[in-house]
């Protein structure tokens, strides 16, 4: 899907939509659209939602945001040798932040285009050299293992959950899920206040609050809702009636909470998302699960006030960035997917209306590494991640800018990044923009109290 | 550290100096344990055991005991087999278990997924870019082939040692993944070891893990080994994480787990896997994927490459073999190994010491030989933890049946069979609209589910419990399979029905039908009110009306698919 235009008036959004050809629908369209905004403004006065935008697999950051200024391109070039993308091609998307960076200069992956105008409007921000940590770590204190460290660096599955949950594989709740358990009781729909369009996830369960999992086409009726199977009321009523009671074993009681869960949340959903269909979303591109995830979101976000909803916390995904071989031809084609759904959600945001309500970030198992293994590259840890939304502090980079190369303070192999932003800084900068205060922010990120209380809020929203 | 020159199986320091004496002796089963695996073989009659045991000539031992009743011989096919079938329950009470297990893992594989594939005419040019032919051969194979305990172990095997077809970057896909499969199908009644190596030399596994064509260190472009296969080769097809003690229990220092190897480990072991490359560079045909890779020793690094403690130096196939050795050496193999097989056959949960008295056969089957997947797989089904109704009262044994065996199981117990052979069922792993599985599938090579997945914030994971099939278990996915099964139990797909003849006699009767129904599904283990709710419901459903009798049989599969008490199997 190309590009779209950066006039991000309502007025234009209105006029581009209409040009779309949404099968038939451009008058009432507009009166929806219109029915969207209203619904926007009537949200809750202090609705707010945060949006994870997982890459599973390790996203290889050096290619991500990319090192242009000339003394740190060559630096990056000579250490990756053929999976250097080339100087030329990352000019159009050369970063000029309203922060010095002492002299460095980053470039968005050419394929990031669609994200540069957000930023360029100041309302996204790369945050430089984010990854899962215990404590501040030094690289003597690495080498040294003087200090507590995650656990199973370097191993996917692990790592995926450190960053979701503060705890490897196994982990029984995110910090997702823990904001979930001190808004809850605010939210009218308390079952809807962590939303995965994804699949599972730990990010999103907390100690109380439980993911609602929802497909890109909205919740699914059991045998089309009918109320008689073999024309038997009876068979009809025993099947829900088997599938939600609980048995003594408890992987039987789980299975049936999750159909219970299912079956009494699906007339809620699907009447609200009912004044929400796709036809009203119009910028969401095709062919992009990312895209359609981001729009089922966009639909919940839309339909919050119905829901009773004023605070959420989603999370969708992508995978496929565990690019041991390939790089180069493959990270460009998963990073046009990121940024032509995240540019359509944030666009989309704007015309609801909520975009200052609405912040995303991504996050991902790790880095990778610098170097190369000859067409990719290997598992690392640091790596380089955006927040974007209304409230974001944007046209800014974030984060200190680490060495490029090997042997650096920063590196740690391979040119693998020592963290200098732990994941747990960047999700209390998160949670208190999202409303949890100092006080509770332990509860959410046990770790966080290894930290400078005055590190917790780094500023970009 | 570990050397594997000096390491014998049972020199190890392991915690459970018991399982080692035992694992000596001529029985390969744990004198205490075969005592109770007697007792509970004797099923609900008699526990007394019938005799000295007599050694078969694989050194097993055979039980002389009361033979098993239906609805134990059901619920042991449900964990050998790809579902119960009758003329199956009729064959395990009439022989007894480990006669079964013999015939079976004395049967030859009927056709390799390879030639069903040609058999089938899937080797023409129009699928060189496609995955056409997978699928349908895949659940024939599961569904019909007569090699069942082969089936549910090569499953089990691919569920630990994964590929998905999806990543696999070559052409003729299918016929990669076929040639993958056949690895682990031909291998799964031999020895771990040569699964190891048959995995390694695969073309598929070699693209897959991205070591295919991996290069030497380049001092000038500053690149050096892939290191994927290294790493998951360690984590997830032999040692894991964190060091393991004999019964699968994690070893701690201070508290803290001990790790299994560093990332040292994984950048020496990489060095190893480098300069393997295709048999052949003719692309026109597959069959250069069913051939082992071959060195290419110009790309083949001859540093020094260091992990577990032994250090190997350009040596080519030489020092994979080394390395191999090294890593199936080591003593984590075993509790490893024998607790994936166990959650992937019989409960998600194994105590400690069944795991223990698994991994005592895995180290040494009793005639030395480590590794011997014939003893491990009677080990795991023979023990008393698997054969005892004790687990039946549990409410935490068992595991949740992941949705293929959910499939497998329908189709063997109402003969589904497939009369163009075109067994057209298809990708089924849609989260909306299937199964959110499917075999060969896998979105990565952590499987759909992790074996260490609990799920968050509930009474499993309070209780310190995994359930890895909840990783794919979420308010999309029970409704698609409810909805999926009914379309599938109604009308089947394309041709591929089942045929419920035998059922149908005992429609008219809710009592018979439902009892035949839970016996053929749910081993007999659908509860008392359970059983009722379900036979008021055949029971709304007149025998008169228009269909009757077929809606009689299609409600009570149905409602029985959808109950949590098949869905969690003990």
């Amino acid at each position: 899907m190309s590009c779209f235009e950066h006039d991000q008036s309502r007025r234009a959004f209105l006029k581009r939509s209409s040009v779309l050809g949404l099968a038939g629908v451009a008058a009432p369209f507009a009166t929806t659209l219109g029915a969207i905004g209203e619904a926007a403004a009537a949200t809750a006065s202090d609705y707010k939602a945060l949006v994870c935008v997982f890459l599973y697999g390790g996203n290889d950051y050096a290619n991500t945001l990319v090192p242009y200024d000339s003394a740190s391109y060559a630096q990056y070039a000579a250490a990756r040798q053929n999976i250097a993308l080339g100087r030329a091609a990352l000019d159009a998307t050369a970063l000029t932040p309203a922060n010095a960076l002492g002299g460095r200069q980053y470039a968005l992956a050419p394929t990031l285009a669609p994200l540069l105008p957000i930023f360029n409007a100041g309302k996204l921000a790369p945050v430089l050299n984010v990854g899962t940590l215990v404590e501040p770590t030094t690289k003597a204190q690495y080498n040294a293992r003087s200090v507590k460290l995650p656990p199973k660096l370097f191993s996917h599955n692990d790592q995926q959950s450190y960053f979701q949950a503060s705890n490897p594989e196994g982990a029984t709740s995110g910090w997702g899920g823990r904001m979930g358990d001190l808004f809850q009781s605010g939210n009218g729909a308390a079952s809807l206040t962590c939303v995965n369009a994804s699949g599972n996830a730990v990010y999103l369960t907390g100690k109380s609050a439980l993911q609602y999992t929802v497909g890109t086409g909205g919740p699914i009726a059991l045998l089309s809702n009918s109320s008689t199977l073999f024309g038997s009321a009876t068979v009809a009523s025993s099947l829900r009636s088997l599938m939600t009671t609980q048995p003594a074993t408890l992987m039987g009681a789980e299975h049936a909470k999750i159909s219970k869960r299912a079956l009494d949340t699906y007339a809620q959903v699907t009447g609200a998302l009912a004044s929400a269909p796709n036809a009203n979303f119009p910028l969401f591109p095709t062919g992009n699960n990312l895209a359609d995830q981001l729009r089922m979101v966009a639909r919940m976000i839309s339909v919050s006030n119905e829901l009773g909803a004023k605070r959420q916390v989603f999370f969708v995904s992508i995978g496929g960035f565990d690019l041991h071989d390939n790089l180069v031809p493959q990270q460009p084609v998963l990073l046009q997917r990121v940024a032509d759904a995240l540019r359509a959600f944030y666009d989309t945001t704007v015309a609801m209306g909520v975009a200052d309500r609405v912040t995303t970030f991504t996050g991902s198992d790790f880095g990778r590494t610098l170097q190369s293994n000859d067409d990719g590259s290997d598992h690392g840890w640091g790596s380089m991640h955006f927040v974007m939304g209304g409230a974001v502090q944007g046209q800014r980079i974030y984060g200190t800018p680490p060495a490029i190369g090997n042997n650096t303070p920063d590196d740690v192999g391979q040119g693998r990044l020592l963290p200098t932003i732990s994941v747990d800084q960047y999700a209390a900068t998160l949670a208190s923009w999202f409303g949890v205060s100092p006080g509770n922010m332990a509860t959410v990120l046990p770790n966080i109290g290894n930290y400078n209380p005055s590190s917790w809020n780094l500023g970009f929203v | 550290m570990l050397d594997s020159e000096t390491l014998a199986p049972a020199e190890t320091a392991r915690g459970d100096q018991g399982a080692e004496a035992v694992a000596r002796s001529p029985w390969p089963v744990a004198a205490p344990a075969l005592g109770l695996a007697l007792a509970a073989c004797g099923g609900g009659g008699g526990g007394s055991s019938g005799g000295s045991p007599p050694a078969t000539s694989s050194g097993a031992v055979t039980v002389v005991a009361a033979p098993p009743t239906p609805v134990q011989a059901s619920r042991f096919l449900g964990q050998g087999t790809m579902g119960a079938t009758s003329a199956d329950i009729t064959a395990v009470t009439t022989k007894g278990y480990a006669t079964w297990l013999d015939e079976q893992l004395a049967t030859a594989r009927a056709t390799s997924f390879w030639d069903s594939l040609v058999a089938t005419g899937f080797n023409v040019v129009a699928n060189r870019d496609n995955e056409a032919g997978w699928d349908p051969t895949v659940w024939r194979m599961l569904i019909t082939s007569p090699d069942q305990l082969r089936q549910r172990v090569g499953m089990a095997l691919l569920d630990m040692l994964v590929v998905g077809i999806g990543g696999i970057n070559l052409n003729w896909r299918q016929f990669a993944m076929a040639a993958y499969v056949d690895v682990l199908w031909d291998n799964a009644f031999g020895n771990y070891r040569q699964i190891l190596e048959g995995i390694t030399y695969n073309a598929a596994m070699g693209s897959y893990l991205t070591f295919l064509n991996n290069r030497k260190a380049n001092p000038t472009t500053g690149s050096v080994p892939d290191e994927n296969y290294a790493r998951e080769l360690m984590q997830l097809f032999s040692l894991g994480v964190h060091q393991l003690n004999a019964d699968g229990t994690v070893k701690t220092s201070g508290g803290a787990p001990l790790e299994t190897y560093t990332p040292a480990d994984v950048s020496g072991l990489a060095r190893v896997f480098t300069g393997l490359t295709l048999a052949s560079s003719d692309s026109s045909t597959p069959d250069r994927y069913r051939q082992r890779m071959v060195m290419n020793a110009a790309n083949h690094e001859t540093g020094a490459a260091t992990f577990l403690g032994t250090t190997v130096s350009g040596e080519g196939v030489a020092g994979i073999k080394s390395a191999l050795d090294a890593i199936f050496a080591h003593p984590n193999v075993p509790p490893f190994v024998s607790r994936s097989l166990i959650q992937r056959l019989v409960t998600s949960n194994p105590s400690p010491a069944y795991v223990g008295r698994v991994a005592a056969v895995f180290a040494d089957n009793g005639k030395g030989v480590r590794g011997d997947m014939p003893s491990v797989i009677r080990a795991i089904l023979l023990d008393t933890d698997a054969r005892s109704d004790a687990a039946l009262t549990s409410t935490t044994a068992g595991r949740l049946r992941d949705p293929i065996g959910r499939l497998t199981g329908w189709a063997r117990a109402f003969g589904v069979t497939s009369p163009s052979n075109a067994w057209t069922i298809g990708d089924t792993s849609s989260t909306t609209s299937r199964l959110g599985q499917s075999p060969g599938r896998s979105p990565s090579v952590f499987n759909f589910f992790r074996p260490g997945y609990s799920p968050p914030n509930t009474a499993i994971s309070a209780a310190s419990l995994v359930a890895p099939e909840f990783q794919i278990t979420n308010e999309q996915t029970v409704i698609a399979f409810v909805n999926y099964m009914y379309g599938l139990v109604l009308n089947g797909a394309g041709d591929t029905k089942a045929n419920y003849t035998a059922t149908l006699t005992k429609a008219a009767d809710s009592q018979a039908l439902v009892d035949e129904v839970n016996l053929l599904l749910a081993a007999g283990q659908l509860p008392a009110p359970t059983v009722a709710t379900i036979k008021a419901a055949v029971d709304s459903i007149a025998t008169t009306a228009t269909n009757g009798l077929q809606n009689r049989v299609n409600a009570a599969i149905i409602l029985t698919l959808a109950s949590p008490d098949y869905l969690t199997v003990k």
